[in-house]
């Protein structure tokens, strides 16, 4: 199956650098997909969650609070302003970075409706890495 | 001799001040390393905005009769007040650091007062504002402890005034104003003016067949929505690349210091020698002629 690059980029580094199949962005106007060969396309991404389905079929959950996305056919360059990545080796890991994320989401203003989808969302991640 | 023990005391004096210095210096050289690994990881967040926003501003600008409607992107013609965001450390020991920055904050006063233009001053630093504060000059506002831990957030909450007050019109223009690195010898003086954003930079791009339809008012909500964020992120690149010219700057000034001490300690070294000497030579000198009159 065909990859496509995919780069996050925060104000602090870049937080992901690599190859996925898919990713799962939350789009102002709604959850879209990236396949490889997308069309070229920016848009603006809101408060949710980025799923990147890697080649080994692993899914890697970021959690983002604003960000921007620019896709063209090779590559999905997305700049992000305040991220977390939901991952670790051991459950402590994963649980203090799911402390990480929630409060990140709770530093966002709660009037969107958008939030409580995004911490049902990282709950699941978080589930599926346990 | 009370000569000799003044020396010593001297030698003891200078010798503590050395090893203050040089345990600054190393200081500042691991903290110079951190701040500069992170301006260097952000340095590729910058390069991408500055990229889209290129790419969609100068879309808009070549597609629309009038340009870019939005005030971030205008050429405003009379300013009537522009607001001067500076950056300094929160401590001095760091060489002409400070005063640098301040100079040229002065100089950019002085020139939009002779337009006759308001300057609206907002410090981040307590050096650069208690200079302000203490030459009576007028601040609208200061935070003091930003500048030696930059904070994104707290960097967003600061600049948000001045992005707010633009979009309403209350100023018309946003300078920041910082000494940023350059490299572990020099540091770069930055006066950037952010707001209006210079639209000369947007080129026409050429629009890639495959380009997706966008549509024109999503574009421009868009570029809003990412102006915003530029000039949040100037303000917090700002200060992390203060962080570092401070740093760069102290460890310098440290390693000066030492080397001052170090030669100080030389000095005061052949002189304690030589009256040692001098106080050997004159006892001699006592004991022999007291024995010469013996005889």
């Amino acid at each position: 199956m065909d990859k496509l690059k995919l780069e996050i980029l925060t104000p602090n580094g870049l937080i992901f650098d690599g190859e996925a199949v898919s990713v799962t962005l939350p789009g102002e106007e709604g959850e879209f997909g990236v396949l490889a060969h997308h069309s070229s396309l920016s848009t603006l991404l809101e408060a949710g969650v980025i799923d990147i389905e890697k080649e080994d079929k692993s899914v890697e959950s970021i959690l983002i609070n604003w960000g921007v996305v620019n896709v063209d056919e090779e590559k999905a360059i997305v700049l992000v302003e305040g991220a977390v990545a939901i991952r670790g080796e051991t459950e402590s890991a994963i649980a203090s970075a799911l402390e990480e994320a929630k409060e990140l989401i709770s530093s966002i203003a709660d009037s969107n409706p958008a939030i409580a989808h995004a911490t049902a969302r990282i709950e699941s991640a978080a589930q599926r890495l346990i | 001799m009370a000569n000799l023990k003044d020396i010593q005391r001297q030698i003891k004096s200078v010798s503590n001040t050395q090893k203050t210095t040089r345990a600054m210096k190393l200081v500042s050289t691991a903290k110079l390393r951190r701040a500069e690994e992170l301006a260097r990881r952000s340095r590729l967040y910058a390069d991408k905005m500055n990229q889209v926003i290129a790419e969609i501003a100068g879309r808009i600008k070549c597609s629309k009769i009038g340009g870019i409607d939005n005030r971030c992107f205008a050429e405003i013609e009379n300013p009537k007040m522009v607001d001067i965001v500076f950056v300094t450390a929160d401590k001095g020991l760091c060489g002409g650091f400070n005063i640098q920055t301040i100079k040229a904050v002065k100089k950019l006063i002085k020139e939009y007062k002779d337009k006759n233009v308001k300057v609206r001053l907002r410090g981040i630093g307590k050096k650069g504002v208690e200079f302000f504060k203490y030459n009576e000059v007028e601040l609208f506002d200061s935070v003091v402890d930003l500048s030696s831990k930059p904070e994104k957030v707290r960097a967003d909450d600061f600049i948000a005034t001045s992005i707010e007050d633009y979009k309403d019109g209350k100023i018309d223009g946003l300078h920041i104003i910082y000494n940023g690195f350059k490299n572990m010898m020099t540091q770069e003086l930055h006066v950037s003016k952010i707001l209006p954003v210079d639209t000369e930079q947007f080129e026409c791009g050429e629009t890639q067949s495959s380009m997706l339809e966008i549509e024109a008012q999503d574009e421009e909500h868009m570029l809003d929505s990412l102006v915003n964020r530029y000039v949040e992120y100037a303000m917090y690149y700002a200060l992390i690349d203060s962080v570092a010219a401070e740093h760069s700057s102290r460890m310098q000034a440290m390693d000066t210091a030492t080397n001052n001490a170090k030669d100080m300690v030389k000095g005061l070294k052949v002189k304690f020698n030589k009256a040692r000497q001098a106080a050997i030579t004159t006892e001699l000198i006592e004991i022999i002629s007291g024995v010469e009159s013996m005889k």
